[in-house]
């Protein structure tokens, strides 16, 4: 059909999503088992829907994002073999053990009806539970486990622009599941709200999105913007008095030649 | 003689109603009061059908004393003394005041004195927006100072207007001025509150200079008329309405002729019917006002060009609440596509995570920027939910920061030339005074050049102080206030030994 591939204009759609990782210490048992017995993590790094299926055991993921994702590419570090990993369809994530924290590569290609390149983003994947100031980054494995699983994850939304119609067809078949609007579990941690209150709050099972977090973001934002321009406000009043004083002395000093 | 409702009943043969007519004695007993206001002859005629407005008819009595102040309460009234607070002296006037248990209470008045909110800009401000041809920055800060003392009063502003090599400013330009540097102020000037509140005010600056001065040459042009011209006017309008009044007549019986004839509709147009504005009437009040109400192009002016508030961020694109509710179930953004734009595969822009479109800040201020925000608890490199609004509040909350740190820098800048004049006025002083040293040849005003010396190395240091402050906003301001302090007391310095050595020349 000639008219589906023309472009709808002015009209943008987002899906949100959610890249990130989750890591366990691996038992004295499975360490001896696995073939490389000096990895300490297992850990899954994924790509999935931003919100959470009730009761599932995951971060995200309730709904099915294959219909716009073609395949994820992991890009894992040098010494994994086989380092780039293709997943093909649905869930987009990927199980390993190691040892150590390193930046994963990660590169969505869409669907073919989009028309759209492929998107590349960098995920720092962490084993290690998220410290307060002050405390050692790296705690000890007995105490790591105590900690249970570690989530990282980060929000983020896909957009496209001007869309074919048939993909903005496809996109209108399959409305996201909204996030929730009040908090039920845990709240992700994010470095950009490292607060102890965050930490705290992000404990205690399996974290998930919601619709509160943006809001609170927000609220934070504009709380901030606020700050600031009370502060350029009383910036600008010290600026015009010292303008003003300056043009007194200036005349001061021509007055003395 | 009433004739009751069973002597009808009877006369016109209708069955006894089953309701008894006891309720009949009681009423004539009732009808038997006159209801006051009622003169007793006309009761008398009307009977107990007494018109409702009987209580309406009542007269006002006159001669009752009216009530004041509650069940005679005397109220006591006292001479106290008031101090008016919009006064700058302590003038102490007196006044009859009403005795009230709660004691004297604030100059009643003093509410209405509302001190307008005043603007003032920067020099940098003023270079970037402010820049007019016609105007200079000395005559713009004249002109403020001006509309501050005389408080917006502009035929008085008008009045006093005298600013050197003045080039006649008439009352519209001083307004044009002034309103249109406020509006460019606010425009520009970060806005903490939402879109609609700021438009508002905007819109409260609107002056429209070129409708103004239309307005009053029309109503210059209207109380100029010739007595021979409104003559001439008001028989024009009488013709008008004699033809408008004959149309119509001419239109009626056509209609009326067709439709019995051949029963159609006439087919003519409706004439227009000017509204019942008192016809021709002497006096020249009602004269303006039908001329006004004729001449369609000029009712509005006397309403001030303020456009509606509504209207203005209204203008985005309205949307059914039915799109609405659907395009935030599949996260659809519309926007308004530019009718110029061609189609072109290059144009497009490929799909990309929200969190890729944050805003960056300049490289060489970007340390400050992240610093300020850092205090605040923001991260501009990384957002928990990059959602639209959260970026679009970011972009916000940096072009706010940046302009803070802006200014931040002129302060310095200013500061540093006031540094540097104080020194170069101190220098001049210490010369002064070192030359009234040598005429005096004293051992105490050696002691007054150390003292000199002292100030001026204090105000060096207060320069390195500015130099380290700009790294922090926290501790630059901690630090300025010490600053300050010393400026001020190397100024005194200056003063004071200005002072002695008046006194030792004198």
């Amino acid at each position: 059909m000639a008219n589906e591939r023309v472009r709808v204009r002015g009209l943008s759609i987002h899906r949100p999503i959610i890249y990130g990782n989750s890591a366990v210490v691996l038992s004295q048992k499975e360490r001896e088992s696995s073939s490389n017995p000096d990895h300490t993590h297992r850990w899954t790094v994924a790509v999935r829907s931003a919100s959470s299926a009730p009761d599932s055991g995951i971060v995200g993921g309730a709904d099915d994002i294959s219909y716009f994702i073609k395949r994820v590419t992991f890009k894992l570090h040098d010494t994994y073999p086989n380092p780039s990993r293709n997943v093909d369809k649905a869930p987009f994530e990927l199980t390993e053990t190691g040892w150590g924290e390193f930046e994963i590569g990660i590169r969505i290609t869409f669907v073919q009806e989009s028309g759209e390149k492929a998107i590349s983003l960098y995920h720092h994947l962490k084993l290690h539970p998220w410290a307060a100031q002050g405390e050692p980054e790296i705690p000890p494995l007995e105490q790591a486990i105590k900690y249970g699983p570690v989530h990282s994850w980060q929000y983020d939304e896909i957009v496209f622009n001007d869309p074919f119609q048939n993909f903005l067809n496809l996109l209108t078949q399959h409305p996201p599941t909204p996030l929730p609007k009040t908090k039920r579990r845990p709240v992700p941690f994010h470095l950009a709200n490292a607060t102890p209150a965050a930490l705290e709050a992000s404990k205690g099972g399996i974290p998930e999105f919601t619709a509160a977090m943006e809001k609170e973001e927000t609220d934070k934002l504009e709380e901030a913007r606020k700050q600031v321009i009370a502060e350029q406000e009383r910036w600008r009043e010290k600026l015009i008095e010292k303008e003003k004083e300056l043009e007194r002395l200036q005349k001061e000093v021509d007055a003395m030649g | 003689m009433a004739a009751s409702a069973a002597d009808i009943r009877s006369a016109l043969s209708i069955p006894e109603s089953s309701t008894p007519a006891a309720p009949q004695p009681k009423k004539s007993t009732a009808a038997a009061r006159k209801p006051e206001g009622i003169s007793r002859e006309l009761y008398s005629l009307i009977g107990p059908s007494a018109p409702s407005l009987a209580a309406q008819l009542a007269k006002p009595r006159l001669k009752q004393k009216p009530k004041f102040g509650g069940a005679g309460a005397k109220v006591r009234w006292e001479l106290r003394a008031f101090k008016n607070p919009a006064r700058s002296d302590s003038l102490e006037l007196r006044h009859w005041e009403k005795v009230t248990p709660d004691g004297p209470s604030e100059y009643p008045f003093s509410k209405y004195s509302v001190q307008p909110n005043t603007y003032t800009y920067s020099q940098d401000e003023y270079t970037r927006f402010l820049e007019d041809k016609e105007w200079t920055k000395e005559e713009t800060d004249y002109l403020f100072s001006v509309v501050q003392d005389y408080d917006s009063r502009w035929y008085i502003i008008h009045d006093r207007y005298e600013y050197p090599n003045d080039p006649q400013r008439s009352l519209e330009d001083l307004r044009d001025r002034y309103y249109s540097v406020c509006r460019k102020l606010i425009r520009h000037r970060p806005w903490a509150g939402d879109d609609l509140a700021k438009a508002a005010l905007v819109s409260s600056f609107q002056f429209d200079k070129e409708r103004e001065v239309m307005r009053k040459k029309y109503i210059t042009s209207l109380e100029n008329r010739t007595p021979d011209q409104i003559a001439e006017e008001e028989a024009l309008y009488v013709e008008v309405k004699r033809l408008e009044h004959n149309e119509r007549k001419f239109k009626r019986d056509r209609e009326s002729l067709l439709r019995i004839l051949a029963g159609i509709d006439s087919g003519l147009p409706d004439i227009v019917e000017d509204d019942g504005v008192p016809l021709g009437i002497t006096g020249d009040a009602s004269n303006t006002k039908a001329k006004k109400k004729k001449g369609g192009q000029t009712t509005d002016l006397d309403s001030p060009a303020t456009p509606s508030v509504a209207s203005l961020p209204a203008s985005k694109r309205p949307h059914s609440t039915k799109n609405a509710a659907y395009d935030s179930q599949h996260c659809i953004t519309r926007t308004e596509v530019p009718s110029t734009s061609v189609a072109t595969k290059a144009a497009h822009q490929p799909a990309y995570l929200r969190s890729f479109k944050l805003p960056t800040p300049k490289a060489a201020i970007a340390p400050k920027i992240s610093q300020s925000l850092a205090e605040l608890g923001v991260k501009h490199t990384r957002l928990v939910m990059p959602t639209r609004e959260n970026v679009h509040r970011l972009e916000a909350l940096m072009e706010a920061t940046t302009s803070l740190v802006e200014t931040k820098r002129v302060v310095d800048k200013v500061d540093y030339d006031i540094q540097v004049l104080k020194t170069r006025l101190g220098l001049r002083e210490q010369s002064h005074s070192a030359n009234g040293g040598e005429a005096k040849i004293e051992g105490g005003d050696s002691m007054d050049i150390d003292n000199s010396q002292v100030g001026d190395a204090e105000n060096e240091e207060g320069e390195g102080g500015r130099g380290q402050s700009v790294v922090s906003v926290r501790s630059g301001r901690s630090r300025k206030h010490p600053r300050r302090s010393m400026s001020v007391s190397s100024v005194d310095t200056a003063s004071t030994r200005a002072g002695t050595k008046r006194q030792k020349r004198g």
